[in-house]
C-alpha cells in the first residue's frame, strides 16, 4: 500500500510519542489510535503498513509499563487483530501473543513477582499481616496498585481476537500440558478468561483425536456449565461445542447423555433465544448432532424448525448473516428431503433476495452462493426456481469476483443449476451463461477455481442443441485439451470429464474437430494416464467419439492404432471395474462398425499372441459381479456377431473357439435382466449363423 | 412372473437399468393417429436425454415427421415418470386422469394383464418390479424445441407408454382429458392414438452407446 507523506510524518510522530519516556505521551497514543482503527479496517491496514503495531507490542512487554499502558496496548492489539488477517500476523510477528498470556496470569502469584521484578508496581496497600511459625518470618498481604482486572479482561479480549484468525497458534489438546492450561482457562472464574478457553477450542480442535481427548477431559461438561453463565460465555461454549462434536460419533455419544440429556433439551431451547447469534449456534451444535446422528433429526418438526431459524437468520446483519448461509448449506448439503423443506420455506427466494442486495460482503456472498448451490444440488424444482428468479446473472458476474472463494462459489453454484436435464436439452445455459466467463476461469491463477469451473463446463457443455459450437468459438476446446496435459492430477481428470461430456452425442464435424486439438496421442496418453479415474473418463470420450454413424470412427485409428492399442492394454490390465466397462463400451461401440473395426475388436479381445492358450479377458468380465460389466461386454458379442454382416460366421466361430459362446450360455439366466436379453440376442445370432451354415 | 412385496420394502425394488433405455439412446417408429375421417402414420423418432432410476425420471425429445400442416418437422420435449412403485404408480393422480383412465389405459398392453389385480387394489404400490421385463412410464410432453406454442399443435394431454427388455421396444397410448377424444401432437380430436417404436442402432452394424456424466 503506497504511502503518502503526511501519512509517513504522522506516523514518525505517532511512534516517537510511542516510545517515549513518558507515560501520559504513550498513553494518549495509544488511546488516540485505539479510537481511530476501532471498526475501521483501512485505518488498522495504513497503521500497520506505517510500522505503529512493533512500538505498542513493546510498551504491552515493557517492564516499565503501568496497567493503564498495558490495558490500551493490549486493547490496540486485539483491535489491529479483529477481522483483519494481516493485522493477527503482524502482531503475532512482534511477539504479542507471550505478552498476552503473561497478563492472564496477572492474579497469579508468579506474576506479582514478575510484575514486581519488573518494578511495575505504583502504590502498595498493607491489609493485613500473618504469620509463619515454621520459617518465622511475617507475611504481609498487599493491595497493589495495579488494576489486574482490568488488565486481565484487555489480555484475555486480545488473545480473543487472535483466536478468531486461522493465524493464531494452535494447541495440540493430545499433549496433557495443553488440556490443563486450557482448564485453567476454563474454571477460571474471570469470565473473559473463561470464554477465552472456548475459543481457544473452537481454534484449535481439529482432528478426531483431539476432540475425543478433549471429551476425556472433562470439557464437555465445563462448556455446557459456561452455557449458563454470560451470554458470551454461552455463545463461545456453543461454538466449541460444535467443534468437538463435528463428525465424531464418539463425543456425540458422550455429549447426549450429558446430565441426562437435559444439556440437548437446553440447547434446542436456545434455538429460541432473543440473540440472533445464540440462535444460529445452537442450530449449528444441533446440525453436527443430527448428521452424526440421524435418529435426532428424524423428527420432521426439528428439521423444519432448523430450516425455518435458519431462513429468518439471513436477514440478519453482521456476522450472523453472514454465516448462516455456509450453515444452511451445511444442513441440506446430500439431503434431498431437507432440500425439499427448504425450498417450501421460502428458503430459495431468500438467499435469490439476499444476493441481490446491494452492497454485499464477500463472505455472504460465497455462502448464499453455496447455499444455493446445495438446494438446487438435487431438485430439479428448485432448479426450475432458480432459473425463474433471473438471479443467473448475479452468479455470472460472481466469477468475476476478486477473491477465489467467491469465484469458486459461483462456479459451484452454476455447477447445480446445471444438472436440469430439461433446460440443458432447451440448450439454456450456452445461449444464456456467459461461458466465455467460465473458460476465461480456465486460464485463472488458482487451481481450485479452475476444478470449480471445469465442474460448471462439463455439465454446461452436455448441451443437446447445435449450440455446442459456442464453447468451440470461444476457445473453450483449446483450453481443455490444454489442461488435459496438466501435471494436477485434479485438472487433467476434469478436463477430460468436460470433453467427454462436450463429445456426447456431437456432430461429426465437430468431434473431428476435438480429436484434432487433443491429437490421438494425448488420448492414448489419458487412456492410459496413471489416475484410474482419468482413464475412465478418456474411455468414455472415445466411446462417445466412437459412436454414431460417422467417420470419426477412423480416427482412432491413426498413427499406428496408438489409441486402440492403448485401450486394449487398458481392458487387460485395469484392476478398477469403472475403468473396464468404459473399456468394454468403447470396443462395443467399435464392433458396431465395419467388419474391418469388428476385426480390430477381436483382435483387441482375442489377441494372437495369447495363442489360444491364455483365456480372453472378456470371459472373466463376463464372470464379473459388477452386472455394468457383464452388460458391456455382452453388448461387446452382440455386435460382434451381429446379423448380415459378411464375416459374422468366422468371428462366431473364433468366439467359440475361445470359449466365450459356451460362457454365455451359462448366462441365459443372469439376475440382471439387461444381460439376460442380450445373452439371448447374442446367442440367436450364433445360432442363427450356425443354421445358415 | 410378479412378485409382491412381503412387507415393508428393504431391497432395491426399482426398476434394473436398461442400456437401450439410457441416455442418448435412438428409437423410430410411428405414431398411428385413427378417427372416424380418416387414418393416419406419423413417423416418429425419441432420443433419450436424461435418466434418473433414482428419482423415477427420464426426459428426451419426440420429434414427428410428415405431420400434416406442420411445415418441418416437429419437436417436443417430454418427461417421463417411471412407474416404480417407490417414486411413482400406476395411478397417475394428476393431469386429469382417473385411476378408471389409467387401468384402462395401462391394460391395452398385454404385458400389464399379470399385474392388473394388484393394481386395482393399490396402484400398484406392493409390487415389486425390480425384475419385471417391461418398465411401464408416462411420458408427459413439456414444451415445442423447435416451433411456438402458436403452432396449432397441442402437448396437454400425456402417453402411458411400456418398454420392453426383451427387444427395446416402446409402446404408448395418448391421453388427453381435454379432449372430447384423445388426440395427439395434436392436431385432431382422434378416437385412438398409439405410439409403436422400435431401438435404433442408426444404420450401424450393431448398437452403440453414448454416455455422460453430471458433475
Amino acid at each position: 500500500m503506497p504511502v503518502s507523506s503526511s501519512s509517513s510524518s504522522q506516523s514518525q510522530d505517532l511512534i516517537s510519542k510511542l516510545t517515549s519516556t513518558d507515560p501520559q505521551l504513550k498513553l494518549k497514543a495509544l488511546r488516540a489510535i485505539k479510537n481511530q482503527i476501532i471498526g475501521n479496517k483501512t485505518k488498522k491496514l495504513s497503521y500497520i503498513n506505517l510500522g505503529i503495531v512493533p512500538p505498542i507490542v513493546q510498551i504491552l512487554g515493557s517492564s516499565s509499563s503501568d496497567s493503564s499502558l498495558i490495558v490500551n496496548s493490549a486493547a490496540a492489539i486485539g483491535s489491529f487483530a479483529c477481522g483483519v488477517d494481516v493485522g493477527v500476523k503482524a502482531v503475532l510477528d512482534c511477539g504479542a501473543y507471550q505478552y498476552l498470556i503473561q497478563t492472564l496470569s496477572s492474579e497469579d502469584e508468579k506474576i506479582y513477582d514478575y510484575n514486581w521484578a519488573r518494578g511495575s508496581f505504583i502504590k502498595l496497600e498493607i491489609l493485613g499481616f500473618d504469620y509463619d511459625m515454621e520459617r518465622g518470618v511475617v507475611l504481609v498481604k498487599l493491595e497493589l496498585g495495579f488494576d489486574y482486572n482490568l488488565v486481565v479482561d484487555a489480555g484475555a479480549r486480545a488473545l480473543r481476537m487472535i483466536f478468531q484468525s486461522k493465524f493464531a497458534p494452535k494447541y495440540d489438546f493430545v499433549n496433557e500440558k495443553s488440556i490443563n492450561f486450557l482448564f485453567s482457562l476454563l474454571n477460571n472464574e474471570n469470565e473473559n478468561i473463561a470464554e477465552l478457553g472456548a475459543c481457544i477450542i473452537t481454534h484449535s480442535c481439529e482432528t478426531s483425536t483431539e476432540q475425543k481427548a478433549l471429551c476425556e477431559a472433562g470439557v464437555l461438561q465445563r462448556l455446557t456449565t459456561l452455557l449458563g453463565g454470560s451470554l458470551n460465555q454461552r455463545d463461545a461454549s456453543l461454538e466449541s461445542l460444535a467443534v468437538i462434536l463435528k463428525n465424531n460419533m464418539d463425543t456425540v455419544a458422550k455429549f447426549v447423555t450429558v446430565d441426562s440429556g437435559k444439556v440437548l433439551s437446553a440447547i434446542t431451547e436456545l434455538t429460541k433465544d432473543r440473540f440472533p447469534r445464540t440462535r444460529l449456534l445452537a442450530c449449528i451444535c444441533l446440525i453436527g448432532i443430527g448428521q452424526i446422528s440421524p435418529c435426532f433429526m428424524e423428527d420432521m418438526r426439528i428439521k423444519t424448525k432448523l430450516v425455518l431459524i435458519l431462513v429468518e437468520l439471513l436477514e440478519e446483519p453482521d456476522r450472523v448473516g453472514d454465516e448462516t448461509p455456509f450453515v444452511l448449506a451445511d444442513l441440506v448439503t446430500t439431503k434431498e428431503d431437507l432440500q425439499k423443506i427448504a425450498f417450501d420455506s421460502n428458503a430459495l427466494d431468500k438467499l435469490c433476495i439476499c444476493l441481490c442486495k446491494s452492497p454485499i460482503n464477500p463472505k455472504r456472498t460465497e455462502g448464499i452462493l453455496l447455499a444455493l448451490a446445495e438446494l438446487c444440488s438435487k431438485l430439479e424444482i428448485c432448479r426450475s426456481r432458480f432459473l425463474s428468479l433471473q438471479v443467473l446473472n448475479m452468479v455470472t458476474d460472481a466469477l468475476k469476483h476478486d477473491l477465489s472463494e467467491v469465484r469458486i462459489a459461483a462456479c459451484i453454484c452454476i455447477r447445480s443449476v446445471t444438472r436440469s436435464v430439461k433446460s440443458l436439452s432447451a440448450g439454456r445455459f450456452m445461449n444464456e451463461m456467459p461461458v466465455t466467463t467460465l473458460v476465461q476461469l480456465l486460464h485463472d491463477s488458482f487451481i481450485t477455481v479452475q476444478v470449480a469451473a471445469l465442474g460448471a463446463i462439463s455439465n454446461i457443455v452436455v448441451d443437446f442443441t447445435t449450440h455446442k459450437s459456442i464453447f468451440i468459438e470461444c476457445g473453450g476446446v483449446t483450453q481443455l485439451v490444454e489442461l488435459s496435459k496438466s501435471m494436477d492430477s485434479t485438472l487433467r481428470l476434469n478436463s477430460v470429464w468436460a470433453l467427454r461430456n462436450l463429445m456426447f452425442l456431437a456432430g461429426n464435424n465437430f468431434k473431428e474437430g476435438i480429436l484434432e486439438e487433443l491429437t490421438a496421442s494425448t488420448l492414448a496418453s489419458l487412456i492410459c494416464d496413471p489416475e484410474p479415474p482419468i482413464q475412465e473418463q478418456a474411455l468414455a470420450l472415445l466411446r462417445n467419439l466412437v459412436d454414431g454413424c460417422g467417420d470419426s470412427i477412423n480416427h482412432v485409428f491413426v498413427e499406428d492404432g496408438l489409441v486402440i492399442g492403448a485401450v486394449g492394454r487398458q481392458v487387460w490390465s485395469a484392476s478398477e471395474s469403472e475403468v473396464c466397462v468404459q473399456g468394454m463400451f468403447a470396443l462395443a461401440n467399435l464392433a458396431a462398425g465395419s467388419e474391418v473395426h469388428k476385426e480390430v475388436v477381436m483382435h483387441c479381445l482375442l489377441p494372437p499372441q495369447a495363442g489360444g492358450c491364455t483365456q480372453s479377458v472378456i470371459i472373466k468380465f463376463l464372470q464379473a459381479n459388477d452386472s455394468r460389466l457383464r452388460t458391456a461386454s455382452i453388448w461387446c458379442v452382440v455386435n460382434l456377431s451381429y446379423r448380415g454382416c459378411f464375416d459374422s460366421y468366422s468371428r462366431i466361430e473364433r468366439l467359440r473357439t475361445a470359449g466365450i459362446v459356451s460362457q454365455i450360455k451359462t448366462m441365459v439366466n443372469d439376475p440382471c435382466l439387461d444381460v439376460k436379453y442380450r445373452v439371448r440376442t447374442a446367442l440367436e445370432q450364433c445360432m442363427a449363423c450356425d443354421n445358415s451354415t | 412372473m410378479v412378485f409382491l412385496m412381503q412387507g415393508p420394502s428393504t431391497g432395491n425394488t426399482l426398476p434394473p437399468a436398461c442400456t437401450l433405455l439410457s441416455v442418448g439412446q435412438a428409437f423410430a417408429g410411428t405414431q398411428n393417429v385413427s378417427s372416424l375421417q380418416k387414418d393416419e402414420a406419423w413417423r416418429v423418432n425419441v432420443r433419450i436425454q436424461g435418466c434418473d432410476l433414482d428419482h423415477g425420471y427420464l426426459c428426451g425429445t419426440m420429434e414427428a415427421l410428415n405431420v400434416p400442416m406442420a411445415d418441418t418437422p416437429v419437436v417436443t420435449f417430454w418427461e417421463g415418470e417411471i412407474v416404480d412403485t417407490k417414486n411413482y404408480t400406476f395411478f397417475t393422480g394428476k393431469w386429469e386422469a382417473t385411476p378408471d383412465d389409467d387401468i384402462r389405459h395401462w391394460s391395452k398392453f398385454p404385458s400389464f394383464s399379470a399385474l392388473l389385480s394388484q393394481v386395482e387394489v393399490d396402484g400398484g404400490k406392493s409390487l415389486d418390479l425390480s425384475n419385471y421385463p417391461h418398465i411401464f412410464m408416462r411420458w408427459k410432453e413439456q414444451y415445442f424445441v423447435n416451433v411456438g406454442v402458436d403452432c396449432g399443435l397441442t402437448i396437454a394431454g400425456f402417453y402411458y407408454v411400456c418398454f420392453s427388455f426383451s427387444d427395446g421396444s416402446i409402446n404408448g397410448f395418448y391421453y388427453d382429458p381435454n379432449s372430447s377424444d384423445e388426440s395427439v401432437l395434436h392436431r385432431t380430436c382422434s378416437p385412438f392414438q398409439k405410439l409403436e417404436l422400435k431401438s435404433t442402432n442408426e444404420g450401424r452394424s450393431g448398437f452403440s452407446f453414448s454416455s455422460y456424466q453430471l458433475q
